[in-house]
């Protein structure tokens, strides 16, 4: 009787997949369960297919978008919330998490190595098409022989970035298993890190900006799948060379992990559906990540033969410490131009949410995202503040022994709110301060950040400003602007401003405006 | 067309079909008056996982006489065993490895440890780097789907610090990755330790350490067996999960369960290609799977898992020996071992994973 019941709801179940298959979009199966889901940036491009998991299981995501490390801290609370966490790896979660045991459960769901890729005339010149054994070593002669120069996000914000300097750091340590503080050598390093001549705060937009500079820049380092997806953009006028070094590079395994305990039934339903074939070739076909579920067969867009991976440090400690030795020694340092709006509406809260938040990057934030989001040890800063005119310019360089930090912090501390507003006026000379000190130090980061909480109502129009940034846009290129909207600023301007420089606004309203200036640092 | 003709029929069938086993299924709980199930809660190793949510072993579990309806956990087994008030959340937990078992035991207040499933540690690799092994006398091939690996001189090579390159004669994976085996974290996972309790037997002269003296001797060696490798995991189905999704780059040797294996093996479709291959480590030891009762029904459930011949037949669909093994025809070809080493005592593992992870 009960093999008889078995065959029949067996055979039930097919006929309800094929009337499903056959038929109009049906109802829900289930009742919808919204599960809360922290997630890695880059993991938007999946969204065409939640409507699609909702109708096959019911579940609906609600999703807030941050960074590795970003997603890691807020885990880290107690009082977070989220039911799941979805990031490119789990490394630094699962290291971070020490006794108190974040992760229930988790699954890797997709793959995507870290790699360098270099345009394909220089792969020519140098005999590197099809070159298997291209190393880490050979790359980095290169960049010191100033022959290669290269795109990269910033490690403290964005995990390609991360990923690179942890292959990097490995490497050139000539290590076969895991690094620790004492095999780094920092002189190499430097020279690696000379070669780098565009940062961004996440692996998408690092893409963006390669195309909008890529006559200046010879290489990049990004997932296997953004780089696919760069090679098959119509802008790119040189395709790319995809470079799988020798030693191995950090894989991406996007593992999707439960943090919520009764949400493990979900939890599983949802796993299922992610690592079905259907999803896994949608997944391979639109994102170019490999799939992990092995009834798919790889793409031809992936090389043959097997991806080699590098050991990972086994302490969060060691992972700091490689991070801060980037950020204040190793790196290209940056000169960062803050453009700040002192006019009359921003007395009161205005003013105070500024100091607030240059307070923070001057090392008044002591969490752990919020130290590696500090001013830089070699950085240069200078302040514009501005209302009907310029006000005031002031740099600063950061010292080891932090004076700097202090005289940024009284500074700001001090100011004062007056007069009208001459947003353009302030940024033209914010430009011409920038290129010029380009031109005598061309070995940094330059950009500029504008804040302001009002419309221009002084000094030179908006019209003009573009005319002028075009006359000039060679000696400005790569200086981009990262305007933020708060208080009355007109939110289409900004954008249209930061389209034209290459920058990207930042909205305070959503969150604040230290939060702003936070996330900006990973662009600095 | 074909299809907004076909889907009316087979909505026809489907509510035919529906009827009929709604039917059925009414009848046949009329007319058994079964029971209701006793619900009960567990936390695991993650290396049952498949065979608990396994339908087979759901329907075997439900029938007269358990009558059981199980929900699982899951957890690293050494994680598991010092989880704090196990007893008011779960009726039983079924950790692998019999020094998480004991600990469980004894703190939890455990009615009893029943010894249900045991699977013997293997190194899971790749043909080719099987073969290299074996043209460095380090391993020797044993039919067509194993091999024998000599751990002393696997050893020898770690401790040397060679890397996969270094071998003479590579040229099927000459990679600059350090030679090493791939293991779970010490802290959480059962599986590690039972690659230190076999690495501690061969480093002490082939004996069991029994004190301080052997582990003082020794703990250089042994940690390094484990720190080289930076980041590990913590539970023994995610490196196997990448030994499986991966490939030879990621993982060229992962300890893992023989059970892990051919579970995978068993699946339709399955994961396992005729590239991927065992390593019996010679001597190996055996990672018991023991279940302590925390409840009543968790009692039960050990019964039913000790006495029921479906269920010992699932747990061997899923590669775990089990007392029956012989008498069945599947695990056949499972080797036969016959050097096989004990674990040392709780306190002396135990004494040497925290010197490890100190360090």
């Amino acid at each position: 009787m009960n093999l008889l019941r078995t065959a029949f709801l067996t055979g039930c179940f097919g006929l309800l997949l094929l009337v499903a298959a056959c038929g109009k979009p049906t109802e829900p199966k289930t009742a919808t369960n919204t599960l809360t889901l922290l997630a890695g940036s880059e993991l938007k491009d999946l969204e065409p297919m939640w409507a699609n998991l909702q109708e096959q299981t019911g579940i609906h995501l609600q999703i807030t978008y941050t960074g590795t490390l970003d997603g890691a801290e807020i885990l880290s609370d107690p009082k977070q919330h989220y039911d799941l966490a979805w990031f490119s790896h789990a490394k630094y979660l699962t290291l971070m998490q020490e006794k108190q045991k974040l992760i229930q459960a988790q699954e890797k769901i997709a793959i995507s190595p870290v790699i360098p890729a270099i345009k394909e005339s220089l792969a020519k010149k140098w005999g590197w098409l099809d070159h298997p054994q291209v190393t880490w070593t050979q790359l980095a002669e290169k960049i010191r022989s100033g022959q290669l120069t290269y795109a990269m996000t910033d490690p403290a914000a964005s995990n390609s970035g991360f990923s690179t300097v942890m292959s990097v750091q490995a490497a050139l340590a000539n290590k076969g298993d895991a690094l620790t503080a004492q095999d780094v050598d920092a002189e190499k390093l430097k020279s690696f890190f000379s070669g780098h001549v565009l940062t961004a705060g996440s692996s998408g937009f690092l893409s963006s900006l390669f195309l909008r500079n890529q006559a200046q820049v010879g290489g990049i380092f990004n997932y296997e799948a953004e780089l696919l997806k760069l090679n098959r953009n119509p802008l790119l006028q040189e395709k790319l060379v995809l470079l799988y070094p020798q030693e191995g590079t950090v894989i991406a395994d996007y593992p999707l992990l439960l943090l919520a305990k009764d949400q493990a039934a979900n939890y599983q339903k949802l796993v299922d559906y992610l690592k079905s074939a259907a999803f896994q070739q949608w997944l391979m076909d639109t994102t170019d990540r490999r799939p992990v579920n092995p009834a798919v067969a790889l793409g031809t867009q992936f090389p043959k033969g097997y991806l080699l991976d590098m050991p990972f440090p086994n302490t969060i400690a060691t992972v700091n410490e490689i991070l801060f030795a980037y950020l204040n020694e190793q790196r290209q340092p940056s000169h960062t131009y803050f453009v700040l709006d002192v006019s009359g509406s921003m007395a009161g809260s205005g003013i105070a949410a500024l100091q607030q938040a240059m307070a923070n990057l001057a090392g008044a934030d002591t969490t752990l995202t919020g130290k590696f989001a500090r001013f830089r040890n070699r950085e240069q800063v200078t302040l514009i503040t501005f209302n009907h005119q310029v006000q005031d310019i002031r740099h600063f360089t950061v010292d080891k022994e932090g004076h700097a930090l202090q005289d940024i912090d009284a500074y700001v501390n001090g100011l004062t709110t007056t007069g009208g507003t001459a947003i353009f006026s302030a940024l033209d000379v914010a430009y011409k301060q920038a290129t010029q000190a380009r031109a005598a130090d061309p070995k940094r980061f330059y950009s500029i950040v504008l804040m302001t909480d009002g419309l221009n109502e002084d000094g030179m129009s908006y019209t003009d400003f573009v005319r002028l940034y075009q006359q000039h846009a060679n000696s400005a290129a790569a200086i981009n602007t990262f305007p933020i909207i708060f208080g009355n600023a007109d939110p289409s301007q900004l954008q249209a401003l930061a389209a034209l420089t290459g920058g990207q606004v930042f909205d305070s309203r959503t969150n604040s405006l230290a939060a702003a200036f936070k996330q900006i640092r990973g662009y600095q | 067309m074909l299809k907004r003709l076909l889907a009316p029929v087979l909505t026809l069938l489907l509510l035919v079909g529906v009827s009929t086993a709604i039917y059925l299924s009414v009848k046949e709980q009329a007319s058994l008056q079964a029971p209701a199930l006793q619900e009960l809660k567990g936390i695991i190793g993650s290396e049952k996982e498949d065979f608990f949510r396994d339908p087979e072993t759901v329907a075997a579990l439900a029938k007269a006489p358990w009558h059981l309806h199980v929900s699982i956990e899951k957890s690293g087994s050494r994680e598991l065993s010092t989880t704090q008030n196990l007893k008011n959340q779960y009726d039983f937990a079924f950790p692998a490895g019999i020094a998480a078992a004991e600990k469980l035991k004894r703190e939890q207040n455990g009615k009893k440890a029943v010894q249900l499933f045991f699977s013997p540690m293997v190194i899971a690799s790749w043909r080719p780097i099987a073969d290299l092994l074996v043209a460095n006398h380090i391993a020797q091939k044993r039919g067509d789907t194993y091999y024998i690996v000599d751990m002393l001189a696997l050893f020898g090579l770690i401790s040397h610090e060679q890397r996969w390159r270094d071998l003479p004669g590579n040229t099927a994976y000459p990679v600059n990755k350090a030679i090493l085996v791939t293991t779970t974290d010490l802290r959480t996972s059962n599986s590690a330790a039972m690659y230190l309790a076999l690495a501690s037997y061969l480093l002490n002269g082939n004996a069991i350490v029994e004190n301080t003296a052997q582990i003082d001797k020794i703990l250089p060696q042994l940690s390094a067996l484990f720190s080289r490798q930076g980041f590990t995991e913590n539970s023994t189905e995610i490196p196997f999960q990448d030994y499986l999704t991966m490939g030879m780059g990621k993982s060229p040797l992962v300890m893992v369960y023989e059970s892990q294996f051919f579970s995978e093996a068993n699946k339709s479709p399955s994961a396992i290609t005729p590239e991927m291959v065992l390593l019996y480590p010679e001597p190996t030891l055996f990672s018991k799977h023991i279940l302590i009762p925390l409840t009543a029904n968790g009692e039960t459930l050990a019964a039913a898992l000790e006495q029921d011949e479906t269920l010992q037949q699932i747990a061997q669909r899923y590669g775990f020996r089990t007392a029956h093994s012989a008498a069945n025809s599947r695990t056949a070809a499972l080797p036969s071992l016959v050097n096989v080493i004990d674990e040392p005592s709780y306190d002396i593992l135990e004494a040497m994973i925290n010197r490890i992870t100190a360090r």
